[in-house]
């Protein structure tokens, strides 16, 4: 599963433009499930098990990153650009980028020799930024992006016995174990959506659940997780390496009380947030149509929408077992 | 052009901060074809013997910016302190290597957006702490002292451009091995003395003792310098890819510098003027001082994100510096002003 999760978050997606991440789900569920894409580009799928459900059941799991799209060229053949879905300032400036899949690039920062007082301790604004691909002018810029291209900040995939550094861990860690889980063979039915566009605002789910108009959910995302140095307690929120993350309730979403006790006491490895922060799919699925009892599973994940999103392996296994569980617990009406 | 990049990737993408410095080795090595090279520590010297007791000594810098470990915490995130000027505005998720008793990966914590206040002040680095992803057992791997550096490996951007960490100042070390490779074999009016000097981050400590052995009769050092950009305007800096920059300062050589500029204009070679008021935060500041004087000039090339591991140089401009010092030194260099 993890060679699987290289090779998603290697691919450059940005909302809007997952191409390159749909062709790689498709060509690995091509046989396993039936699927189609939809008119916005959400991967629907129905995956056949052994006995029929008693609930309909959607797994979703979104395909989009964050990034940068293309807004403007400065006459020194810079780029200027928007961000897409939300990068801290931070994390952007003096990094490597990658635009449209291939063309390298960096985003430049005014060096700290030239700055004085209070300007040397704070961050350009977003505006400020600019991207520089080496271009001698606008001309010479245009010759080789258009307006509305997109980028992605790059960082390595590092991966150790326990942890894995890469972009993108948001949410190809949902697409590798919803493709893991179609991939075998399932006991019940389930639908299931890798959508597009949620960090730009739910935007796949929302379609995608009207069209599988499913009557519970399980969306499997990855999660900001604080346990770092000079962090405490519940600012925590969640931590690494204590299993994947089930939560009563985020600023999207109040999940199904049920779905959550009978996760927490499932006895596989699981924690709470202890924090109600964040969002996903479940705010766009839970509202749809009369309404879809829905659970999140999250992989807990340091910085978190940088290019160096930082997660345990133990927890995305996690992740697979707890939606495994869930599934037939829910399918076979055993869960309520 | 090809040669000249391939001699500064190999520079970039080696490790050149305190103690094991690998850009000090593959210096020496790749010197070591063209000239007798001894060691100083980190910093590399060699000579090649011209026809006249006249030494001109050719310095650029083999250190780069980094950071060293002050602490290991029960957790193991690590606690860092700057070794050389580094904004900690782009420490956050930024990946990096620890030089323990292995090389291990490791990546700037980032806070997130719940528990920042989102206008935050980057002047502390022991804040920004170290993840090394092997939580506790990176005790076992790092030592207090152990060196931090940047990562990434150097890359081709489009018109002629590259990007990369530690181009300062190893694109200034580059041009001087490529000059050594043109001037091997000829007849050299004078001794001609690399000197790849450590320490300029930290205050250009082997500047000093690299200019107290060779004792040379004139230096030109090299460096690099800031070059314009969306945020640096024209007063700031020069422009990429219109040249080598001549420096212009009351501590520098006036006549060396005039024939400097002479030599670029006679051989039409692409240059432009850096006026600085006094001190040139190069080691030209310590060289013209060193034991009874040295007559001191500047060359830069021009650099964009200075001291980020994505700083950014055009190779025409180190091809410019590298004319400018070929024929500079067969026309006699300062022997005659």
């Amino acid at each position: 599963m993890f060679e699987l999760l290289k090779k998603l978050c290697l691919a450059d997606a940005t909302s809007g433009d997952e191409t390159a991440v749909r062709d790689i789900i498709i060509s690995e569920i091509d046989g396993f499930c039936d699927w189609k894409i939809d008119n916005c580009g959400n991967i629907l799928v129905e995956k056949k098990g052994k006995k029929r459900s008693v609930k309909r059941l959607m797994l979703d799991a979104h395909t989009d990153e964050v990034g940068l799209i293309i807004s403007g060229v400065t006459a020194e053949g810079c780029l200027k650009f928007k961000t897409v879905g939300g990068i801290d300032t931070a994390v952007m400036a003096g990094r490597r980028v990658r635009i449209n899949g291939k063309l390298p690039g960096v985003i430049g920062i005014k060096p700290i020799h030239l700055l004085k007082g209070d300007d040397a301790k704070k961050l350009p604004k977003e505006d400020a930024l600019y991207i520089d691909i080496g271009a001698a002018d606008k001309d010479d810029a245009l010759k080789y992006v258009s307006l509305g291209d997109r980028a992605v900040i790059l960082g390595e995939w590092i991966e150790n016995e326990e942890k894995i550094l890469s972009k993108a861990l948001d949410d190809r860690v949902g697409c590798a174990v919803l493709i893991k889980l179609l991939r075998e063979a399932s006991e019940y039915d389930f639908c299931a959506s890798f959508s597009w566009g949620e960090e730009v605002g739910l935007r796949g789910a929302k379609t995608a659940a009207f069209a599988l108009n499913p009557q519970s959910a399980i969306v499997l995302e990855g999660t900001t997780a604080a346990d770092i140095a000079s962090v405490s307690g519940a600012e925590r929120v969640c931590e690494l390496s204590k299993g994947v993350v089930v939560s009563f309730m985020d600023r999207s979403t109040v999940y199904d009380r049920e779905y959550y006790n009978r996760a927490l006491s499932s006895g596989l490895l699981c924690q709470t947030k202890t924090a109600v922060s964040g969002g996903n799919d479940s705010g766009a699925i839970h509202l749809c149509r009369e309404g879809v009892r829905t659970i999140a599973l999250s992989a807990p994940c340091r910085y978190i929408h940088s290019a160096s999103s930082v997660v345990d392996k133990r927890d995305i296994t996690a992740m697979y077992d707890m939606a495994k569980y869930m599934i037939n617990g829910i399918c076979s009406g055993e869960i309520k | 052009m090809t040669e000249l990049k391939s001699i500064l990737f190999e520079l970039s993408a080696a490790d050149g901060a305190a103690y094991v410095n690998n850009a000090a080795k593959t210096a020496e090595r790749m010197l070591g074809a063209f000239a007798d090279v001894e060691r100083n520590g980190n910093t590399v010297i060699g000579k090649m013997v011209g026809e006249s007791d006249y030494t001109i000594m050719l310095d650029a810098h083999i250190d780069e910016v980094s950071f060293v470990v002050t602490d290991v915490d029960d957790e193991g995130f690590i606690t860092v302190q700057k070794a050389g000027g580094v904004d900690l505005r782009i420490l956050p998720a930024q990946i990096v290597t620890v030089q323990g008793k292995e090389d291990i990966p490791a990546v700037f914590c980032s806070t997130p957006p719940h528990l920042s206040s989102g206008d935050t002040e980057y002047n502390d680095i022991s804040k920004i702490k170290l993840d090394t992803m092997l939580g506790e057992k990176s005790k076992d791997i790092v030592s207090l002292g152990d060196v931090v550096t940047w990562r990434n490996k150097p890359i081709e951007l489009v018109s002629n451009r590259v990007t990369g960490k530690a181009f300062d100042d190893r694109a200034a070390v580059a041009c001087l091995l490529f000059l050594a490779k043109r001037l091997s074999g000829k007849k050299l009016p004078m001794n001609v003395v690399f000197a790849f000097s450590d320490q300029e981050e930290l205050g250009m400590r082997g500047a000093r003792t690299a200019s107290y052995t060779v004792t040379p009769d004139e230096a030109i050092a090299l460096d690099v310098s800031f070059a314009t950009a969306p945020d640096v305007s024209a007063t700031e800096g020069g422009e990429l890819s219109k040249g080598a920059m001549i420096g212009i300062s009351p501590i520098l050589d006036k006549f060396l510098t005039e024939k400097l500029i002479a030599v670029a204009k006679e051989n039409n070679i692409p240059f432009q003027s850096e006026v600085m008021g006094g001190n040139t935060g190069t080691n030209a500041d310590v060289i013209s001082v060193n034991k009874s004087g040295v007559k001191t000039g500047l060359i830069s090339i021009p650099l964009r994100n200075m001291h980020t591991p994505v700083e950014v140089i055009d190779l025409d401009d180190m091809v410019s510096v590298c004319d400018i010092l070929e024929k500079y030194i067969l026309s006699g260099g300062g022997m005659d002003v």
